[in-house]
């Protein structure tokens, strides 16, 4: 069954046909992941939220491994990771959230920060710190697709996202040395 | 030209939203009472108007005025009532309730993850943005006619 949801995301996402819904099933599939959680151990407690977070990452990372392989058919190889990076703030999500990532800080050792100011998924929940506590539900699955991307280019990679004050997040990739 | 108060109810008659801008007189019951008292209403009425209808009706109610204000109502084919009171000088309202629907209810409500459909509307999105729409309605002034 999960499988086929994420095929079907996948195929959303690339066809850009109405952003509507992508973003219905992914609040569907946010929702879906916590009730099963709750009701399969009567209650959710910590432990069951990190649960809930970590399905959601793997379900993103599969998107984002099948994802980047359609967007990337016709592009060049890269040049490094700073041109990687580069590529996933602006091709990537203007394909993925319609805009580009507004602001990308490196340390040049490994460490990227991508600073969204109107998150897509998240523009529609608040505009300031109201529902502040529900926002990392809703960014999961967005860190699994960029660690999904990043992986199937060759980078391993921990990715974390967030939020102080919505709907600007950061997006935090720390590249995995071998 | 002013904007009174707006109620929005879903089908099943719970008000999820209520919010009044110049009111200068209370219904003298509880809030509660008020919210029923007008879907209440709003119920005999929509059915009186279709009842009598000396024609094939298209839309049913739309709206009733007294000598001071005049009551607007809006139905979606999702069952959500809006319902708006304006003063005397707001011929129609249509326009604007169906905006406050598609534009403002369904970008920040129905797409709001968080908002369950059919509990009380408490997403701040959501009252900041009707507040801003509704004070630059071309016919909104603070001062009541």
């Amino acid at each position: 069954m999960r499988n086929k949801e994420v095929a079907c995301l996948e195929r959303k996402l690339t066809g850009m046909t109405d952003e509507a819904l992508f973003e219905f099933l992914h609040m569907e599939i946010v929702s879906h992941v916590y009730k099963e959680q709750q009701a399969s151990n009567g209650g959710m407690d910590n432990k069951d939220r990190a649960v809930c977070v970590s399905v959601l990452e793997g379900m993103g990372f599969r998107v984002g491994q099948g994802l980047i392989e359609r967007l990337t058919r016709d592009s060049p190889s890269f040049k490094d990771e700073l041109d990687i990076m580069k590529f996933i703030c602006k091709d990537f999500w203007t394909k993925v959230f319609r805009r580009q990532i507004d602001n990308l800080r490196t340390n040049h050792q490994g460490t990227y920060v991508l600073q969204d100011n109107k998150f897509a998924l998240l523009t529609q929940l608040s505009n300031g710190k109201q529902y502040l506590d529900h926002a990392p539900k809703y960014l999961a699955f967005s860190c699994g697709m960029v660690r999904g991307a990043l992986s199937n280019i060759g980078l391993d990679s921990v990715v974390t996202a967030e939020v102080s004050v919505m709907p600007s997040c950061k997006f935090q990739v720390v590249i995995q040395k071998l | 030209m002013t904007v009174h108060n707006l109620y929005i109810f879903d089908r099943n008659g719970n008000c999820l939203f209520y919010n009044e801008w110049n009111r200068k007189k209370q219904a003298g019951i509880s809030k509660d009472e008020e919210f029923k008292l007008m879907y209440g209403m709003l119920f005999s009425i929509r059915s009186f108007v279709s009842k009598m209808s000396p024609l094939d009706m298209k839309e049913g109610f739309l709206s009733f005025q007294t000598s001071k204000y005049r009551l607007h109502y809006y139905e979606t084919p999702s069952g959500l009532k809006f319902v708006l009171n304006t003063d005397l000088s707001v011929s129609n309202a249509r326009d604007t309730l169906q905006h406050i629907y598609s534009n403002l209810y369904v970008e920040h409500i129905v797409k709001n993850p968080v908002c369950v459909l059919g509990h009380g509307l408490d997403s701040e999105l959501f009252s900041s943005r009707l507040d801003a729409f509704i004070r630059a309605l071309p016919y909104y002034s603070p001062r009541a006619a």
